[in-house]
């Protein structure tokens, strides 16, 4: 007997992030580290622990081994309890055969049967793939006050970012009249940042009729909204104001990984009120030695630097030897930087060895952010 | 190693560790920047493959079961073994810079009893070592000796380790205050359960001794033997040895011994961002920890995890614990700072490095 849940959470972090390049050619886009010492999923499964949710399906499928592993029991981010936690949902197989998921919304479908285990009222259906902090307990506030069938979160985006993403028309109450998935002439500026919760009963029953829908792509945003739409149903904006960023490109992983930088930032990792939780290896804390430098920098423990750092980002287990310089970069974890070697604008993979005296990346803007993969060696 | 059981002595008390342990114990005391001294034994324990670990609590228990509780970090919330929490002799004599009580093991003789463990592995809460414990009981079972102890050759002079005198691989004698270069004792060794409950049968009338009290006259009637330690280890008694050994973390070689990433110290787990350097931040020969942030100067310095130092402040040859805020301008030297202090703006706190202790 598994006991009633009113509300749980589903991550979909099986997204490849082809365009993070070299990044990702050995793990999931969620599992790619970001700000020194975390993942990407580590953002929303924080936001789950900090809005007391404490059932999670994280549906995984490209590349899931270190995701898997990294996830474990969830205690991490305390959601290892008896009752709930934290469930890793693959593909999986039946009487009738196996197949991958062919699409967001396929993908959740096709695990109605755990939703079904919590009998929700509410299901929340979240990305692994963005950096935010959010209280899913004011929007579920919203979607109850409204009496919704669906609430999207949204946000106010550039109008030149706008064809890019799905674009929604809501009036003065929040209720939304129109939806278009990358449209070519927006209508409003007002974008969805695929965060959906769905009373239970009409998730189940829109899911069910779009798996019968042969020309559907099995899409929340190119099929799911717009049907449920068209029916008339109660589609509600839930408007968050905070910061909420996609890395899902080379260029927006290193400039907003910058920012961090700031005296300022526009997102604050050392925020206590909310704080994003993470597998902590126990490392001791990093080093810096008698003729090491660090201006303008993260640092995570475990790390050793005995060169400069200037402007950088140095994830958990680096080394920087003497006479290293690294500047305007990110090293992921465990890189090292051998002496004389110098890192400028540039990306540098788990596990990857900069040999001496190497140059990596270049100063010039016009240059793209030099890049490369985990356990790479740059001669 | 499921044939050995351990058992961490946690309640050494002495004053001279001063202030420092006024509300905590050694075992509790903050070092190297992440961790506990209690994070050592318990860790090197757990990374040897023994997963039963009795653990003597003291007076000021506190701060211990707070940070040790049931055991998560260190993969002892078991089903089977597991961590045990013990109660040291609260009332009991005090025998000040006694090593391990056997009143405190006598009144724990359950946790012994219940096991079906035939070897016991013992050792003080205040050794800062990274140990390997498995050849240490592999040569004791090998040798069939009654009691086989770890020792080293002392790295000064020691007013409060226990010399030892070794010949031909057996230890014959004790002795007080071992010289630079002499063999003293690492406060651990591995006993046969069933020696160690007739040794408490025997002295149950007199468990204030300490257990090396106990045995020094039998010494020639037991198989006692002696294991030599080669790697680092420092037992720590005294406010000084606390400064001293933990400035030695500052040391590459030393840090890279005792936390090395194949058998790691583990610790409790606490979530903070990496350490953040804004313009002005110039650190040298330092440890930082996570969620500190630093705007000034730092050389020769311990930072334990969120501190804070403001800019144009100067931290030198300090130890700071966690939380701690140096304002702007402000300038700490020679110093052990408590946690959660706060040097207000322009203020100087100077000491003579090994005894000053702020705390509030």
């Amino acid at each position: 007997m598994v006991n009633k849940k009113p509300f749980i959470a589903m991550l979909l972090a099986g997204g490849q992030g082809s365009r993070l390049g070299a990044l990702t050619k050995h793990i999931a886009k969620p599992a790619v580290s970001f700000g020194g010492k975390y993942r990407i999923i580590d953002f929303a499964l924080s936001n789950c622990a900090n809005s007391n949710i404490d059932t999670v399906g994280v549906l995984t499928q490209y590349r899931p081994y270190l995701l898997n592993t990294y996830i474990g029991t969830g205690s991490s981010w305390d959601l290892d309890s008896h009752d709930g936690g934290v469930a890793i949902l693959p593909p999986y197989a039946t009487e009738t055969g196996g197949q991958w998921y062919a699409g967001t919304a396929d993908a959740i479908y096709q695990n109605l049967d755990y939703i079904n285990l919590y009998d929700p009222d509410y299901v929340i259906i979240l990305s692994g793939d963005h950096i935010y902090r959010m209280d899913y307990r004011k929007m579920l506030r919203t979607h109850i006050d409204n009496n919704a069938d669906l609430t999207i979160a949204v946000m106010t985006v550039p109008w030149e970012e706008a064809p890019r993403l799905g674009i929604l028309a809501a009036d003065e109450t929040g209720k939304i009249y129109d939806f278009e998935e990358k449209p070519a002439k927006p209508k409003s500026n007002l974008a969805s940042m695929g965060i959906y919760i769905f009373s239970k009963k009409v998730l189940e029953e829109s899911l069910i009729a779009d798996s019968r829908d042969a020309d559907s792509e099995h899409d929340f945003g190119k099929n799911i909204i717009p049907t449920l739409l068209n029916q008339g149903k109660r589609l509600f904006v839930h408007r968050f104001e905070g910061f909420w960023k996609d890395v899902g490109t080379i260029p927006t992983f290193h400039e907003t990984s910058m920012d961090l930088l700031e005296a300022e930032p526009q997102f604050d990792l050392m925020s206590e009120d909310f704080p994003t939780l993470t597998q902590d290896d126990s490392l001791p804390p990093h080093y810096v030695g008698p003729k090491g430098s660090v201006d303008r920098a993260f640092v995570a423990n475990g790390s050793i630097i005995l060169g400069k750092v200037e402007h950088s980002i140095i994830s958990t287990g680096c080394t920087i030897e003497e006479g290293a310089e690294v500047v305007d970069s990110i090293l992921l974890p465990d890189v090292t930087v051998e002496k004389g070697a110098k890192v400028v604008r540039a990306i540098v993979g788990e596990g990857a060895t900069v040999k001496a005296k190497a140059a990596f990346g270049s100063a010039d803007a016009n240059v793209p952010i030099a890049v490369v993969g985990d356990d790479a060696v740059v001669e | 190693m499921d044939r050995v059981i351990g058992l961490i002595a946690a309640n050494f008390e002495t004053k001279g560790m001063g202030e420092l342990t006024e509300d905590r114990t050694i075992g509790s005391l903050p070092y190297g920047g992440n961790y506990r001294v209690i994070d050592f034994p318990l860790s090197n324990m757990v990374n040897s493959g023994i997963n039963t670990i009795g653990l003597i609590t003291p007076y000021k228990y506190r701060s211990i079961i707070d940070h040790v509780g049931a055991g998560k970090a260190w993969d002892l919330d078991r089903k089977n073994g597991g961590l045990f929490v013990l109660p040291g002799s609260v009332f009991g004599v005090h025998s000040e810079n006694s090593h391990f009580l056997l009143r405190d093991i006598r009144r724990n003789t359950v946790y012994l009893e219940r096991s079906p463990a035939p070897y016991i592995l013992v050792t003080a809460a205040n050794v800062i070592s990274h140990m390997d414990y498995r050849p240490l009981i592999m040569e004791h079972i090998k040798s069939g000796a009654d009691i086989t102890m770890v020792y080293n050759t002392a790295d000064r002079d020691e007013a409060h380790r226990l010399g030892v005198t070794v010949e031909n691989g057996r230890v014959v004698g004790f002795k007080p205050n071992p010289r630079k270069y002499e063999d003293a004792m690492l406060d651990t060794f591995v006993i046969s359960r069933d020696l160690l409950m007739k040794i408490i049968e025997w002295y149950a009338a007199i468990d204030y001794l300490d257990f090396f009290e106990a045995i020094e006259g039998d010494l020639d009637k037991m198989d006692v033997r002696a294991y030599k330690y080669e790697g680092y280890a420092r037992q720590m008694f005294t406010s000084r040895d606390y400064f001293e050994y933990s400035m030695e973390t500052l040391n590459l070689d030393v840090a890279a011994e005792l936390f090395s990433r194949e058998r790691p110290v583990a610790t409790k787990a606490a979530e903070a961002a990496p350490a953040k350097y804004l313009e002005g931040a110039k650190v040298r020969n330092s440890m930082v920890s996570e969620g500190s942030l630093i705007r000034g100067e730092v050389d020769h310095s311990i930072l334990f995890r969120g501190v804070k130092v403001g800019a144009g402040a100067k931290v030198r040859n300090s130890i700071i614990m966690q939380s701690c805020v140096i304002e702007d301008g402000a300038v700490v030297e020679n110093v052990i700072l408590d946690k959660s202090q706060v040097v207000h703006a322009g203020s100087v706190i100077k000491g003579t490095g090994d005894t000053t202790f702020i705390k509030s």
